[in-house]
């Protein structure tokens, strides 16, 4: 059976089709309304404060109540905006385009290039003179010369043993130099556990690169990268080494690292202070903590600096509606002795100015003063994250490494080709 | 025993295998197969629940355990004691129930259009329909979100509804139409001689023999609606957003995840969908293969 259409009917429907079609399409290339340029001082406004950590069951309570605290104090309202760490770049980054988000926004260290490269950040630079700030935390902060975010928390990545396991197995948790690092994971290896959960999974290889640069390889140099050089391929060999004597295991990603030590089934593992509360909760030991001492990374040779990768969150100001009483929300939220020290006390993260370095309760903690004083005291941004790109450089490195410790390629084939997308990446 | 009785045994013994011995082979197999089958499709679920029971510090421990050694409720009622949670499913229900109406009203029509309407481009139109559920919905996410802040939709329930219809239509669609290619023409033709006009044969005796089918399509798309991640992460606000994003920003955080909260989460929100499907579930069955695309 059919049932004919006139072209007449045709037509008009099809006209209705395309029509609505074509509005919606010129909607959608419609450009986005350009903010305002912030105004910073002044009478305070309702502002959005974008971070992860509004929505983390962890982090969720203390934050809250500080930002009710500032709303508070000032008589605002403060808009939360949060997403899942995962995928909370993606997400500011599209709101921050789109011109949909204006106001204070939490982020990593790692992701300031990439935020900055839009061209809606606010300078903060005026914020930073008499807070305190350590030089260290400020430079976490600044891309491109400009002081865009302020430094919330400041740690760094590196190694975190279980004294222990150490004490069993006879091994120094101050090792100075690669030589007695390794004498240390064959004894660790002796007692049945995996000596180092160091990264093996190509999701967390990023890991590689302070080895490399341990090796002696700077990464970047000037604007041309240095993968590829006989250092980084003599720590990818070194790695491989590792991998084939069984000191350091397969598909071993952050988290499964921290199950692993959480286990007791690993003596050492590579980890910012961020990740000891998870790490505790997560043992059946519950004198865990006790256990966990940070390690100095070791040098390739005898006075060579221990090389440290820069951990930490930020917080900027996006140009809009609201960015200047959002400024101000930013530099409490940082550098307030009070403020910084409680949210040390409740959740662990190490403030960053002077004077909350200085007080009781960080002095207090063992571990967190043993940790910046070893780890994060020589600790460096990574030389990658000044590419907005940076992630898809890690990435290309990562496989290859991968590669190399599946038996696939060699060192030096490996880090030519990484080093060639690296380069190609950066232009 | 007679000699006939001896040949009758001595043929027995060496006869080829009975049918009857065949059909027990047949069974054993079968029930092998549905043996190995439910493991692979309940034992996650199992470990669901187990992880759910165990305590935080028990749960990677090494060997793994098929039953806790402890049990302990307090992941269910750290759960049941946050209101966030039962918002996420609000919108999950608001959502996915309306994105399921949509797309089966809209469906509806243009499968019985496409099925039997015969017009210039008619196949064209089908397979361009059709070609659309070849697009990654993450190529378009970008486009949508621009489009939908433009007219101020973002962070509004027509925003995850649109989107979500816009990815269930098609496939509800061709869903749709082979169920009406199934339904005979001399039913309509029968219906015209009787008097009725096009709306009423579609409304009055096309669509109540298609029930099976429409209730197919629209579960087919609550679950569409119920499952997205990335387009209720995006499009939608904190005030809006539905479970899958829900349930990861509460549990999954920058140095940890949650296991036990989020099994048991992911377990109690899966319960009325269960219900729903156990009671509707001879329609969905029947839906899905009557309407089986003829071509």
């Amino acid at each position: 059976m059919t049932i004919e259409l006139s072209r007449r009917d045709l037509l008009r429907y099809s006209a209705i089709g395309i029509g609505g079609a074509a509005l919606l399409g010129l909607a959608g290339c419609a450009p986005a309304t350009t903010p305002n340029a912030p105004a910073t001082g002044g009478t305070a406004t309702d502002f959005a404060f974008g971070s992860w950590g509004l929505s983390e069951d962890a982090t969720k309570p203390t934050l809250q109540a500080a930002v009710d605290s500032f709303a508070a104090s000032k008589d605002v309202k403060v808009t939360g905006v949060t997403y899942p760490y995962n995928d909370y770049l993606n997400q500011l980054t599209l709101q921050v385009r789109g011109g949909q988000f204006s106001g204070a926004a939490q982020l990593d260290v790692a992701w300031l290039s990439a935020l900055a490269a839009l061209g809606k950040l606010s300078d903060l630079s005026s914020f930073t003179s008499g807070r305190g700030y350590t030089d260290a935390a400020l430079g976490a902060g600044k891309f491109d010369g400009t002081q865009y975010g302020l430094p919330w928390t400041i740690g760094a990545i590196g190694l975190i043993a279980n004294q222990e396991l150490f004490d069993k197995a006879g091994a120094s948790v101050a090792p100075t130099t690669i030589e007695e690092f390794e004498e240390g994971l064959r004894a660790l290896k002796g007692i049945g556990v995996i000596p180092y959960a160091a990264s093996t999974k190509a999701a967390q290889l990023k890991d590689i690169f302070v080895w490399m640069q341990t090796f002696g390889s700077p990464i970047i140099e000037g604007d041309k990268t240095s993968i590829g050089d006989e250092a980084s391929i003599k720590a990818v060999e070194w790695y491989k080494k590792l991998y084939d004597e069984g000191l350091i295991a397969p598909d071993v990603d952050r988290a499964g690292a921290r199950t692993l030590f959480a286990q007791a089934a690993t003596a050492l593992y590579d980890d910012a202070p961020v990740g000891v509360a998870p790490v505790v909760s997560q043992s059946p030991d519950s004198g865990l903590a006790d256990k966990m001492v940070p390690m100095a990374r070791p040098v390739l040779k005898a006075g060579d600096a221990s090389q440290n990768v820069l951990w930490g969150h930020l917080v900027v100001v996006v140009d809009g509606e609201g960015s200047g009483t959002a400024a101000e929300f930013a530099q409490w939220l940082t550098s307030d002795e009070k403020q910084t020290v409680s949210y040390f006390e409740a959740l662990g993260l190490p403030p960053t100015t002077d004077a909350a370095l200085a007080s009781d309760a960080v002095a207090a903690n063992t571990f967190v003063s043993d940790f910046t004083s070893r780890v994060t005291s020589t600790a460096t941004p990574s030389p990658l994250w000044v590419y907005p790109g940076y992630a898809q450089m890690e990435t290309a490195v990562a496989e290859q490494v991968q590669a190399v410790l599946i038996g696939q390629s060699s060192a030096a084939d490996a880090m030519k080709s990484a080093g060639a997308t690296v380069a190609g990446l950066i232009g | 025993m007679t000699a006939v009785d001896a040949r009758a045994l001595a043929n027995a013994s060496s006869a080829p295998r009975t049918p009857l011995r065949r059909k027990g082979r047949i069974r054993w197999g079968m029930w092998i197969t549905l043996v190995v089958i439910g493991l692979f499709a309940f034992a996650p679920i199992y470990w669901l629940l187990v992880t759910s029971l165990t305590p935080t510090n028990q749960v990677f421990t090494f060997p793994p355990r098929i039953w806790p050694e402890q049990i302990t409720f307090e992941h269910y009622v750290e759960v049941l004691g946050n209101p966030a949670i039962f918002g996420y499913l609000r919108n999950s229900v608001i959502v996915s129930i309306i994105t399921a109406l949509l797309s089966v009203v809209v469906s509806m029509y243009m499968g019985y259009a496409f099925s039997k309407y015969r017009f210039l481009g008619r196949k064209s139109l089908m397979y361009f329909v059709l070609s659309s559920q070849m697009f990654p919905q993450a190529l378009l996410l970008v486009t949508l979100y621009l489009v939908f802040a433009q007219f101020g939709l973002l962070n509004t329930y027509l925003a995850l509804i649109i989107s979500f219809t816009t990815f269930t239509l098609p496939l509800c669609v061709w869903m749709l139409k082979g169920f009406f290619d199934a339904l005979p023409d001399d039913l309509i033709e029968a219906a015209r001689i009787d008097g009725a006009g096009p709306w009423r044969i579609f409304h009055s005796v096309i669509l109540p023999l298609a029930a099976p089918g429409l209730i197919a399509s629209g579960l087919f798309a609550f679950v569409r609606g119920w499952n997205d991640f990335i387009f209720a992460l995006t499009l939608a606000g904190p005030d809006k957003q539905t479970l899958p994003p829900g349930l990861v920003n509460t549990f999954i955080s920058e140095a940890s995840t949650s296991w036990p909260a989020l099994m048991a989460a992911s377990l109690l929100v899966s319960v009325p969908v269960c219900v729903a499907f156990i009671l509707l579930q001879r329609f969905l069955v029947g839906g899905i293969t009557a309407g089986a695309v003829k071509g």
